[in-house]
């Protein structure tokens, strides 16, 4: 190996860096604990946090990540990820409890189908309309503006 | 002492074997052997993967639903010692295993029976659809017409004719072949 080659070379830091536990993202499992309404509704409107990305008001639920605005989490709901995350969310998920039924403790029980949607479409919708309430106050003035500048 | 089972595989994890992960919320992810550790850092669903009991479960590979699962059940307050409960509980166990033994293998004899009988099916249909690879369609083809020939002497159609006077005659009805060219010629009689 050259002597530059050698320079340029880090190792595989960065991956092991990606695997430490402290990276761990959520589990599929633990996804689905925080779908139940209590937990979803308190992920979805948090307190302001200035170390989470977008000050943690622009969460999405299926795939625990935060997003910095609503803009970026709208498209995150159009991207491959996130649908297959729905998909991935579809089945119940896989548990301790589970594995044991699997083992021979108790009848093993079918996992059970269900339908996932987005938040925005049910949940969200919410946030959305008064979101869309503050543009729209916003708006007229923005749309009176330019006629303004016209006439 | 208590004999675990593994979060991937569903396999036995005896005391002094295997790892075990403790994810943040408390939830204690026990491990048989790196194999399984590693398919859980991989984040692998054990209900895909081919060798796991979840997989065997969920695909119908195994008896999975019966009674004979029911006795196994997690017992957390102690119970006092007497030696006939306990000889009673050996002799038990060992009768419900051996049912739970057979159940099992009867499941899966089942199942590859029905499994034979689809094979057999296939090859039926196999037969039926390829035997012209074996024996030509066109074999003994000309012995075939030869017998045709004789046994189908075309007899000419007859028609009984009924006069204005009443005398039923028998008419040998002629064989009209028509045309191509007069087809088209009666066809062609459109004046514009």
């Amino acid at each position: 190996m050259t002597y530059k080659r050698k320079k340029y070379h880090h190792g595989d830091t960065h991956l092991k860096k990606r695997w430490r536990v402290r990276n761990r993202k959520k589990d599929l499992d633990q996804i689905d604990v925080d779908l139940k309404e209590e937990n979803a509704e308190k992920l979805l409107n948090q307190n302001v946090d200035l170390d989470l990305p977008g000050a943690a008001q622009h969460y999405c639920l299926h795939c625990a990540r935060y997003f910095i605005d609503e803009q970026a989490l709208n498209e995150h709901f159009k991207t491959k990820v996130h649908k297959r995350r729905l998909k991935a969310l579809e089945l119940e998920p896989y548990s301790i409890e589970e594995s044991e039924r699997a083992a021979g403790l108790g009848s093993f029980k079918l996992p059970t189908k269900r339908k996932i949607v987005s938040q925005n479409s049910n949940k969200s919708d919410i946030v959305d309309r008064d979101g869309d309430i503050v543009l729209e106050e916003e708006s007229p003035n923005k749309k009176k503006k330019p006629d303004e500048n016209a006439t | 002492m208590r004999i675990e089972t593994c979060y991937f595989c569903s396999s036995r994890i005896y005391p002094g074997h295997g790892i075990q992960f403790v994810r943040n919320d408390c939830k204690i992810f026990r491990f048989c052997r790196s194999k399984c550790h590693a398919a859980f850092k991989k984040k692998k669903n054990p209900r895909k993967t081919k060798w796991t009991k979840a997989y065997r479960k969920t695909a119908g590979k195994e008896l999975a639903i019966d009674p004979s699962f029911e006795f196994e059940k997690r017992r957390h307050i102690p119970v006092k010692y007497s030696r006939e409960l306990w000889n009673k509980t050996i002799e038990a166990m060992k009768k419900v295993e051996e049912i739970r033994q057979r159940r099992s293998n009867n499941y899966i004899m089942q199942r590859l029976r029905k499994g034979r009988e689809v094979e057999w099916q296939r090859d039926v249909r196999e037969v039926q659809r390829d035997i012209s690879l074996i024996r030509s369609p066109a074999a003994g083809l000309k012995q075939r017409q030869a017998e045709e020939d004789n046994t189908m002497e075309v007899e000419p159609e007859t028609i009984e004719v009924v006069d204005s006077k009443g005398r039923k005659q028998i008419i040998e009805a002629p064989v009209m072949v028509p045309a191509v060219g007069e087809m088209i010629e009666d066809g062609g009689d459109v004046e514009l």
